[in-house]
Order: C-alpha cells, then structure tokens, then sequence
C-alpha cells in the first residue's frame, strides 16, 4: 500500500513538475476553446441574414393582400414590375443584388378563390419564386413568402385548425426534459473521448515511454511487487486522465455558447438550472460510472502501451482501441429507451448506456450499478493483466 | 580456511537461450533461430569476497547476472542467494541484493536527490538512515555539487555514479555489478573499484563482471572465465595467475576451445 503511494507521488511529481507535459494535456482543451469560440461566431456571421438589411423583392401581378402582408412582416416594399422585367430581375438576384422575384398569374386572388379540388379540370394556379441559397438574405426573404403564403393558402379553404392558441404547438415537454434528452443522446460520447484523450498521451508516457527510456527496468529490479506497480500507475493515471478530461470537458462546455450563438437557444438551454434538473442519485450514479469507466479505459490503456516497444508504436496500437471507443459512444446517441440489463455488463457500451440514462432521467439504478461494478470488474482483470506483464520478461525486456 | 567460507551465491546449471527475430539473424548472419547466451553455467561466490566474471563481448556474462538479478528467468537451473531461490523467490532476492547494469536507467527528468529518497522508499528505508547514507555515498562520488541536477543534464560518468548509488541504497549484502567501470575516466574508475573493496571489507559479497583482465586481477579474490555463455574456468587468483598474467592465460583458453569448436565442427 505504502510502495503504490510513493509510486503515486512519483507520478504526480513527473507529470506537475513538468511545464511540457501540463501544456501537452491541457493543449487540447485551450484548442478546443479557440476554435469553438472562434468559428461560433465566424460561422454565425456567414450563414445569419443581416438584420438591418432592407430586402429587395420584386412581383408580378401581386395581389394587394399578399403584397401588403409581405411588406407588413419583412418592412419593406414589394416593387411590382411587369412581365418584360423579369429577366433583368432574375439576373439581380443571381449576382444578389435582390433578394427575391414572385411571379403571380394574372387574377390570381380570384381564381384561387374559384379553385375546388374535387371539380376543377385544370391544376390549380401556380406561383413561381425565385430566390439565391447562397445568400442568407435572399434565403430568409424565401422562408418568409413562402410562410405566409401558406397562412393564405389555408386561409382560403378553412375546414379546422390544430393547435390554434396553444402554448408551444402542444408539446408538453418541460424545458428541463428537452435539455435533458440533448445532453443524453451527446454527453456520454463526449465524456468518453474526453477521458480516453488525457489517459493516451500520460499512459504513453508513463508506460511505453518508461519502458523504452530503460527506468521501468530500475523498478524492476526493485523488490516493488509488480501488483503494487501496477496499481500504482493505474491509480495515478486515472487521476491526472481525470483532470484532464475535466479540463477538456469544462473547456468545451465554456465554448459551447459561443459556438452556437450567444443568446440563442443553446444559451437558453446553458442558463437552465442544472441542479434542477438532476437530483443527489443522478449525480452519485454518475460518479460512480464516471469514475469506474475511467478506471477501465485506464487499464486498457495502460495494457496496450505496456505491450507496445515504442512510444510511437503504441500510438498506432491504441487506434483500434480509439475506434472501440468511439462506436460505443456512437451506440449511445442512437437507440430508444434503456436495453436489457446483460446490455449493462458489455465494457464501455453498458457505460455509455448508463450515463445516457441518468442524463435522460431514464433508468434503472441497478443496471447503472451493475455496468459500475462489471467496470470495476474488468479493470480489475486489466491489472491483474498489466501485473502479469510486468512480470513478464518478453513483454518487458523483448526487442 | 577457504573451504570454511560460507557461500552466499550459487548458481547451479542456468542456461538461457533467446529467440531470434529474423532482423536479428540477418544482422549476424545466422539461419540459427535462437542463441545460447548461457549454457549450463555454475559457479559459487563465498561470503565478503570479490568474485569476478571474466569474458570477451557476448560471451554471456551480462545474461548470467540478469538471471541472478531476476530480471529474467533461466530456462534451465537455478541459483539460490543467500538460500533464497531466483526462480521462486524472486521478490526476496530483489531486497537482498543490489544490481547495476547500463541497462537500467534513471529517469531523466528528475534528480539524483529525489531518485534517491524515492528509492530508499521503496526499499522501505528508515528515513534518517536513508538522510545519513546519502550523505555519504553522495559526498564519496562527488554527487552533492550535481544532487539537484536533473539526470538528463548529468555527464555519463556522473549518471553512472548516481545509477551506483542508487542500486546499493538499501545498503544490500549481495552487490552485482556489470561492467561497473565502463565509460568511467581512471580516476573515477579508481574511486569504483577503491569503494568495491570498502564494501568487501565491510563484509558485503561483490560480483563483477567485466572483461578488464587487469581490474580482475586487482580486485577479485576468485573468477571465472565465460566463454559462448561456459564457465571455463573458475579459481582463484592467486591459483589462476601461478604461473602466467591472466591475459595470457585467456588467450591459451580461448585458442583451445576454438580449436575444439573446430574439431567438434569436423
Ligand atoms: N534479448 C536478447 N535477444 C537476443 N539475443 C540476446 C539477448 N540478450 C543477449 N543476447 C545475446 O546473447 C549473447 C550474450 O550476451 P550478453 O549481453 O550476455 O554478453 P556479455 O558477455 O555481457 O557481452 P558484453 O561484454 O559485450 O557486454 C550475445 O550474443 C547477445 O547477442
Ligand atoms: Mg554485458
């Protein structure tokens, strides 16, 4: 007990001693930040039509009703222009010097007024509207003609209404919910990568790296049971591999705001209260799974460098390891409802199962439970392995 | 009086073969798929003398210390170390002996101050025991000026001393030491081997190995001489050098089993 303490110690004192690897582990998360809060913004500024512009919309043979609408909800005036013009219109708005040409036929209001379904022999009359995708302006001046033409279009032939003056169209999910099932279906993913990122770069080093430099022999020869180094390079990986994650995690959510728009709907969704969202069982299941995956992925790891003669071959070594990763917390954003509890005992995807369960206020405790302790179980069976291996001349000393 | 000497160490018929990778047959051109390192080798160390491996380059000698270290398994035989065996006790053997072979390294990011004391913890050191000896030990090889150096920034001697200090902090009874002046200047050399026999006076069993036949003949009280990982030979020094220096005597030896390996290929 005491010998996997100075280990500990040793671990800790190599990795904050060390300016260079604190950035190594931390590079991600400052990366992260930048470019989320860079392109956020950048992005929102390419793709959102400007509001201070004054759309430019031309029409032909617009009725009154449709033309005075259009001007009440978009400020400004529709220019109606005649059949000869609408050429030159058409070519204003490929080089987006307009935003949108609306073509009516003639007498629209009074033969849409005229047109049944079940009795007409022609097809009913037809508008043509012209507008530029590539220009954010062009496409919101597009989405709101064809908004209230369809408010005109059911206006004409009313038989009943849905939802007419109800609260959010009917949906009665509470905002809580609906964070709750985006965080659900995203977070368990994110969280794995997060942990699986700041154990590889320390495991490679502390493991492969020591073996290859030749001073894991130097414990070697020490009498150190190879249970308690194992143990200990567990046990300190698992706790630097946390704060990293916890850098990387805290990083992204910062910058999650800013990457969707401060003030929009994700801004909303970050200003909900949190804590009233989960309760104390949540957040204990929580930990509980966070913190035995994290012992699992450590172990894992810890293997597959431990096998690996070079930093730079267990690089490569760890990518299939990497994918595992990555399908388990793909599995997690798809499927409905909770699986079956032997689902639970499968590495990584019963971890993944659980934590979008809790996230989705959506579980069994005793699934959550039973993927902790299989977690716990098999990183168990990793030490013992990682043990083994230490132990073993071929995989230590092999050339 | 000799036949009275308590033995400490005994290896008894280790043999130890390594596999091949074809890279490796290609470098020395060999079909052979293994290579006997060591074949069959025995030899006894005594209580508070200097034993001293004698052989050419890749005759074996640093394999045969890695088995009575632990750090790998013979295929065949055993050796006991202060009764204790390196196959089935091999954690006991750790604590009872101390090892210094270039293959061990120390971490370069931290120094020999800090190695120091974490080692003594492993070894479960008394603090203020541990404090007292490297002190010393520090102050004997020079290291005090260099004790917050980190390693990498050490000169190779220096990192060598350190490496020394650090295998004997547990202030073991069994010292093996490979090549222990390798890469060392002479007058550092002299404060190894000055140290070594201090050790033995303090009554602590020394095995080298080297292939210096001038500081086994100053040094050692008994040696054997290993060649293609056979003991040889195995006296003492006095017994070995009647009648010829060492270096002689080696060349005799080593002109005869060639000379069999050549019948034995006819
Ligand atoms: N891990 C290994 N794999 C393959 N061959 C090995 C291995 N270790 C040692 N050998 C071979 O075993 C033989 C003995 O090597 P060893 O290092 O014991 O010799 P040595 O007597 O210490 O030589 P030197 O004086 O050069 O240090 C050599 O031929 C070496 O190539
Ligand atoms: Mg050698």
């Amino acid at each position: 007990m005491k010998n996997i303490l100075t280990i500990m110690s040793k671990e800790f004192a190599r990795f904050f001693g060390d300016r260079r690897m604190i950035m190594m582990t931390i590079m991600p998360a400052i990366l992260i930040y930048a470019i989320y809060s860079f392109m956020g913004p950048a992005m929102h500024s390419a793709f959102a039509p400007d509001a201070d512009h004054t759309p430019r919309i031309y029409a032909v043979n617009a009725p009154e009703s449709i033309g005075q609408s259009i001007e009440q909800y978009i400020q400004t005036r529709v220019i109606g222009i005649n059949e000869s013009g609408i050429e030159e219109a058409k070519e204003k708005i490929n080089s987006k010097q307009a935003d949108l040409l609306m073509i009516f036929p003639i007498g629209f209001d009074d033969a849409a007024l005229a047109y049944d379904v079940h009795t007409a022999d022609s097809p009913a009359p037809n508008i043509t509207i012209y507008y530029n995708s590539t220009e954010p302006n062009s496409q919101n001046a597009f989405r709101v003609a064809l908004h209230l033409l369809d408010a005109y279009e059911s206006s004409l032939a009313n038989k009943f209404d849905i939802n007419r003056n109800i609260e959010n169209n009917g949906d009665m999910a509470s905002t809580e919910d609906f964070m709750a099932n985006i965080v659900a279906s995203m977070l368990p993913m994110m969280l794995l990568i997060f942990l699986y990122s700041g154990c590889m770069g320390l495991a490679l080093e502390s493991i492969t790296g020591e073996k290859e430099r030749g001073t894991l022999a130097t414990l070697l020869v020490s009498p150190l049971k190879r249970r308690e180094l194992a143990i200990g390079k567990i046990l300190s990986l698992a706790v630097l591999s946390f704060l990293a994650g916890a850098v990387t995690a805290a990083a992204t959510i910062l910058s999650l705001p800013n990457l969707m728009g401060s003030g929009g709907e994700a801004g909303d969704l970050f200003d909900a209260n949190i804590t009233e969202i989960y309760n104390i069982t949540d957040y204990a299941l929580l930990a509980f799974v966070i913190l035995s995956v994290l012992l699992l992925l450590v172990a894992m790891i810890s293997i597959v460098s431990a096998f690996s003669k070079t930093v730079k071959e267990a690089g490569q070594a760890a990518a299939p390891l990497m994918i595992l990763v990555m399908v388990a917390g793909i599995s997690g954003m798809f499927g409905t409802g909770q699986p079956d509890t032997v689902y639970f005992m499968l590495p990584l995807y019963g971890s993944v199962q659980s934590m979008g369960g809790i996230f989705s206020r959506e579980y069994s405790s005793l699934n959550v439970i039973i993927a902790c302790l299989f977690n716990l179980l098999y990183a168990g069976l990793g030490g013992f392995v990682l043990t083994k291996m230490f132990n073993s001349e071929k995989v230590m000393f092999s050339r | 009086m000799q036949k009275r000497m308590k033995v400490i160490l005994k290896a008894e018929g280790l043999c130890k073969t390594f596999k091949l990778s074809q890279k490796q047959q290609k470098l020395q051109n060999t079909k052979q798929k293994t290579i006997t390192a060591v074949d069959n080798l025995s030899f006894e160390a005594y209580e508070s003398e200097i034993y001293g491996l004698l052989g050419p380059n890749g005759a074996g000698k640093t394999t045969a210390l890695r088995m009575l270290a632990t750090l790998i398994k013979p295929d065949k035989g055993d050796a006991f170390i202060d009764g204790l065996s390196i196959k089935t006790e091999p954690e006991k053997v750790r604590a009872k002996i101390g090892f210094l072979t270039s293959e061990l390294k120390l971490e370069d990011f931290f120094t020999p101050n800090y190695l120091y004391d974490f080692f003594a913890k492993i070894h479960h050191i008394d603090q203020n025991i541990a404090e007292a000896r490297k002190r010393e030990l520090f102050s004997k090889f020079g290291i005090d000026e260099f004790a917050e150096v980190k390693v990498a920034n050490l000169s190779t001697g220096m990192k060598q001393k350190t490496s020394l200090v650090i295998s004997i902090v547990h202030d073991p009874n069994i010292i093996i030491f490979d090549e222990p002046t390798n890469g060392l200047d002479v007058l550092t050399a002299r404060v190894v081997t000055d140290f070594l026999t201090e050790l033995k006076a303090q009554g602590k069993t020394i095995i080298v190995s080297t292939h210096i036949f001038s500081l086994v003949e100053k040094l050692c009280d008994r040696a054997g001489i290993i060649i293609d990982g056979k003991m040889i030979v195995c006296d003492t020094i006095e017994n070995l050098t009647a009648d010829k220096p060492l270096e002689d005597i080696f060349f005799d030896i080593y002109a005869k089993t060639a000379e069999e390996k050549e019948g034995g290929l006819r």
